[in-house]
């Protein structure tokens, strides 16, 4: 049964200490849709993010993803429920190859156990191979075609940023979230990456969340907007109205601007 | 930047805990009430050893404040400036006992400062030579080399000091300062504390009055910004080395002149050491010297009381168990503060 | 999106024509690319299973005769080499630095001593041993079934060990798995009355320990060796023994580099929180890490006792935990091949080259040096110069050779050829 919206998060908080990064947040992203969440910087969208992948223990609050409680599970079972990301920072696995690098996010999908490997059965002969070609095929999909062997560390900037992509659908998720995907990119660079996130969105069926700055993608692309300032969201609705919003100008022109 | 916190540890685990902290209570009390003239001689043994260990405590939490490396070559320098001050003692100014108590404090007072020069230059050369390169390397590869160059010092001090042990005359009298009832406390005891108060609070002042010393603090925060402010990281690291050779320094030769040392002597005192600066809170000043006292107390207590006492066979576990116990149960230590872990 | 960007394809390093070695290297690109990849193992094989036979040849040579392993300072050599590649697969392949190896190495050998000997003289059970009398105490289980129970109790003793552990940072998991290795022999040395009950027998150690074999019946079958402590070819059987084990050990750490669980370690050792966030289960996988590579510690140590006939604490102390550590950086985190030849290396050197090398040169040169007195200070200045000049080892893991050959190409911030 298709819950309508694929996250539901309720009252999130994060306290460091005394500082109060994610105040209370109310969020939900609707199936099929890309939601962008802007903000100044120190808003708190990263920690946010962190929470929704487990990476940080709410201090309080509750996120249901696709109808399951998730709030505090830790990161690796999310992700296997279906939750992919990338990183602001790229975090590839550098010493691993491009083909490597999307092989690991599928390591929930897979069977693959030790004595099974040692033994090397059919059955994991199979799986590895039937893993290759789905790899290579998201590779291929994120642009990355014939650069299997390559170290990822040896990858040009924009190709790191479309590997993270390519092995965060390798996780198989049903939400992708993005954290600054255009980060360092050329003009030319974020509209291709901005054609594909909506590619990602019609013909993969994926709910995307993104982290943006860069008001072209974030207008560009999204179905809805939420702007988080001093850990709360101050506005939210269509890219447009956003836009206009008071608030939301105070927030940005106020603070000399992202 | 995305890091990893611990999760809130659950409470079983932390009720565990205290039971076992409540154990320990209760063979504490029952030992003082069964012999405290006793229990009160070994509590002030273990104060004594734990101000010595705090010495070098203080320099494995100086230098893991700054880097969040253990520094494992630590407890060979501090071995090192113990033998370095037997040599002192024993061959350059030649103390016996039968010299006067000036003699025997000038000459003291010289050896305090060729070892704590020399574990100084040791560590910071330590610092120059085998660290400074990989402080941009992955963790791995810097804790691999600390473990290479413990070692390596350890070798250093075998070729020129061999396996024996070296020990020097009783120059500090063992009569007694006071004696209550029947505790007795010992004048060399007494100058542990005489040497260890002044050096705590000249490093106290150090760390908050000086330049350097908030430079120390600084960089310990967050180097990148240290370096915005206009400190030399570079340089500040390397006073912070050679602060904790320093002291490891002064820990050698008070240590000397309570028992005796080896070339391997490091390995065993530095543990010891390095569990204190964790179960006081690594990074924390202050806590280091806590940790070291309590450590000093558990290991006297284990060694002299009499009641159900599993004895000096099975102090090392003892001690690794408590490490373990903290980082298990409460790995900010006593005086420290949750910290995120650094992914 | 469009096709990625197209920087050109990096060339293999090429050796530069005209070098000395010309004569080999041309006929050799000539072979077909299969050859050139089994010859090396093909070859390295050959001269291990062969090595009885041609020791005697070998150490009759002038001068580098002294340089040649005996049979019994080669089943030490093959022991610790087999625990080298136990201890990569937790720090080569996952990056977990630990620093009490030796634990394992002292729950293998200690099992043997249970399992194997006339350690418990209040039972008699045998169970498939070989040059035991029937009616002797003790329990005396085929050494093949010990090793397989000694790697399992080891595995078990690992997951133990695991579980406060690996939850820990870097420093923090070395100190601990140091404490770890610490106890352990401390534990087996005061063995001897656990609440009155002789488990380790202290300081004595337990011995004699039982010794592999196969058996009459097997003897006359197929003529393989009824019990190998007590047979004429006692070392060539024991060498080759270890052979097959440090073989299968091979074998095992090859496919589980390039399997589902190899990549998830080599995942965690880059970077643990991305690991997770790919769904790389944390705790679980380093467990497996610290499991199997204390499995084959643990097979490793059994072997070795059964060999030595005995087990004792003085066998067990740290040092060894950071000697198996310098062979594993010596010869290259994460790689099979610089494991071996580090661990080769270095077990050489301890047990016989750095004798034979100071007896050379005290002799050349008139000294009275005691080199191997110093063998530490060696393996600590290996390590230190290894993690400054040469961090990725002898021989780098393949993925690091990539790199060397590729080269490290400059970031480009931005595609530069749209």
């Amino acid at each position: 049964m298709a819950v309508e919206d694929v996250l539901v998060v309720e009252d999130l908080r994060k306290e460091f200490g005394g500082l109060i990064a994610v105040n209370d947040v109310d969020f939900n992203v609707p199936r099929h849709s890309i939601v962008s969440l802007i903000g100044p910087n120190g808003a708190g969208k990263t920690t946010f993010f962190n929470m929704l992948t487990g990476m940080y223990p709410a201090t309080s609050g509750r996120i249901v993803f696709d109808g399951t409680d998730v709030t505090n599970k830790p990161p690796h079972a999310i992700t296997a429920l279906g939750v992919g990301r990338t990183f602001q920072n790229i975090r590839l696995f550098e010493q691993m190859t491009t083909l490597e690098n999307v092989l690991v996010g599928m390591h929930a999908r897979l069977k693959g156990g030790i004595l099974t490997s040692i033994l090397g059965t059919p059955g994991v002969r199979r799986e590895e191979r039937a893993a290759r070609t789905r790899a290579r095929e998201l590779l291929q999909f994120s642009g990355l075609r014939g650069r299997d062997d390559q170290l990822a560390r040896n990858l040009p900037y924009g190709d790191q940023r479309r590997l993270e992509v390519a092995r965060a659908l390798a996780t198989n998720p049903k939400l992708l979230l993005l954290d600054e995907p255009t980060a360092g990119m050329n003009p030319q660079e974020t509209a291709a990456f901005t054609g594909f996130v909506g590619k990602l969105r019609s013909e993969e069926k994926l709910t995307v969340l993104l982290i943006e700055h860069d008001m072209r993608v974030v207008m560009g692309i999204s179905d809805r907007v939420t702007v988080l300032d001093y850990g709360e969201k101050i506005a939210e609705g269509t890219p447009h109205d956003v836009q206009s919003d008071e608030r939301v100008i105070e927030a940005y022109l106020g603070r000399g601007a992202a | 930047m995305a890091a990893l916190i611990r999760r809130p540890r659950p409470r079983a685990i932390s009720l565990v805990g205290l039971g076992f902290v409540f154990l320990i209570g209760v063979w504490l009390l029952v030992n003082l009430l069964k012999d405290p003239e006793r229990f009160f001689t070994v509590f002030l043994i273990g104060l004594t050893t734990g101000l010595v260990y705090a010495l070098v405590a203080l320099g494995y939490t100086l230098v893991y404040g700054i880097l969040q490396l253990i520094n494992f070559a630590h407890g060979d320098v501090f071995a090192f400036t113990g033998l370095l001050a037997s040599t002192m003692i024993l061959t350059v100014f030649d103390l016996t006992e039968q010299d006067s108590a000036g003699v025997i404090i000038l000459g003291l007072l010289g050896t305090l400062v060729v070892v704590v020069a020399f574990g100084a230059t040791l560590n910071s050369l330590i610092e120059r030579v085998a660290y400074h390169r990989l402080l941009k390397a992955p963790r791995l590869a810097l804790l691999i080399t600390a473990v290479g160059m413990s070692f390596i010092v350890q070798n250093v001090a075998l070729a020129i000091y061999d396996v024996n042990f070296r020990r020097v005359p009783e120059l500090i009298p063992r009569s007694d300062v006071f004696s209550i009832g029947g505790v007795h406390y010992q004048w060399n005891k007494l100058s542990v504390v005489l040497i260890t108060i002044p050096v705590l609070l000249l490093l106290t002042w150090l760390v908050r009055s000086t330049r350097q010393g908030k430079g120390m603090r600084a960089t310990a925060q967050d180097p990148d910004a240290a370096a915005m402010v206009g400190i030399d990281v570079n340089r500040t690291i390397s006073f912070t080395f050679a602060l904790a050779g320093g002291l490891a320094g002064v820990g050698g030769l008070l240590f000397l002149l309570q028992f005796n040392i080896r070339y391997d002597s490091g390995f065993e005192l530095g543990l010891i050491a390095f569990t204190a600066a964790v179960l006081g809170g690594i990074g924390n000043l202050s806590g280091a010297v806590l940790g070291a006292v309590v450590i000093g107390l558990i290991q006297a207590f284990n060694e002299g009381l009499a009641w159900a006492t599993p004895g000096s066979d099975w102090t090392r576990s003892i001690i690794f168990g408590v490490l373990i116990a903290i980082l298990v149960f409460r790995p900010q230590g006593i005086l420290g503060e949750q910290v995120a872990d650094r992914a | 999106m469009s096709e990625g960007t197209s920087t050109e394809r990096p060339t293999r390093a090429r050796h530069p024509s005209g070098g000395t070695f010309d004569f080999i290297s041309g006929p050799w690109q000539r072979l077909p690319a299969r050859v050139r990849e089994w010859a090396p193992l093909a070859i390295v094989l050959a001269v291990a299973v062969l090595y009885p036979y041609i020791v005697g040849d070998l150490k009759s040579f002038a001068t580098i005769g002294d340089f040649f392993p005996e049979l019994d300072a080669a089943v030490y050599i093959l022991v610790f080499t087999m625990m080298a590649l136990g201890l990569n697969i937790v720090v080569g392949y996952s990056g977990l630095l630990d620093l009490g190896y030796v634990a394992f190495y002292a729950a293998g050998a200690y099992t043997a001593g249970w399992l194997a000997s006339g350690q418990f003289q209040d039972v008699s059970f045998h169970f498939g041993s070989v040059g035991i009398q029937r009616d002797t105490q003790g329990i005396h289980v085929s050494v093949w079934l010990v090793l397989l129970i000694a790697g399992s109790f080891t595995a078990i003793v690992g997951i133990l060990i695991g579980l406060p552990t690996l939850r820990l940072r870097g420093d923090y998991l070395a100190i601990v798995t140091l404490g770890f290795g610490e106890i352990i022999p401390q534990v087996v040395r005061n063995g001897d009355s656990f609440g009155g009950f002789n488990v380790t027998n202290g300081t004595f150690g337990i011995n004699p320990i039982d010794s592999p074999g196969f058996g009459t019946t097997l003897n006359d079958a197929v003529g393989l060796p009824v019990n190998f402590q007590q047979s004429f070819d006692k070392f060539r059987l024991f060498y080759w023994g270890i052979l097959v084990l440090l073989l299968i050990t091979v074998f095992c750490s090859w496919r589980l580099r390039d399997s589902r669980l190899g990549r998830a370690w080599i995942a965690i050792r880059e970077d643990e929180t991305a690991a997770a966030a790919m769904g790389v289960p944390l705790m679980r996988t380093k467990t497996w890490a610290y499991a199997i590579g204390a499995f084959f510690g643990g097979v490793a140590g059994a072997y070795y006792a059964s060999f030595k006939s005995g087990a004792f604490p003085s066998d067990f102390y740290f040092n060894i935990s950071v000697f198996l550590l310098c062979m594993v950086i010596l010869g290259g985190m994460g790689s099979i091949w610089g494991v071996l030849a580090g661990g080769i290396i270095l077990s050489w050197l301890n047990i016989q080259g750095l004798a034979v090398i100071g007896d050379k040169f005290n002799d050349a040169a008139g000294t009275n040096f005691e080199i191997a007195k110093y063998q530490f200070g060696i393996y600590g200045t290996i390590i230190v110069l290894m993690m400054l000049f040469r961090p990725t080892g002898l021989i780098p893991e393949r993925r690091h050779k990539r790199e060397l050959e590729e080269g490290v190409h400059d970031e480009t911030f931005f595609d530069v050829s749209h």
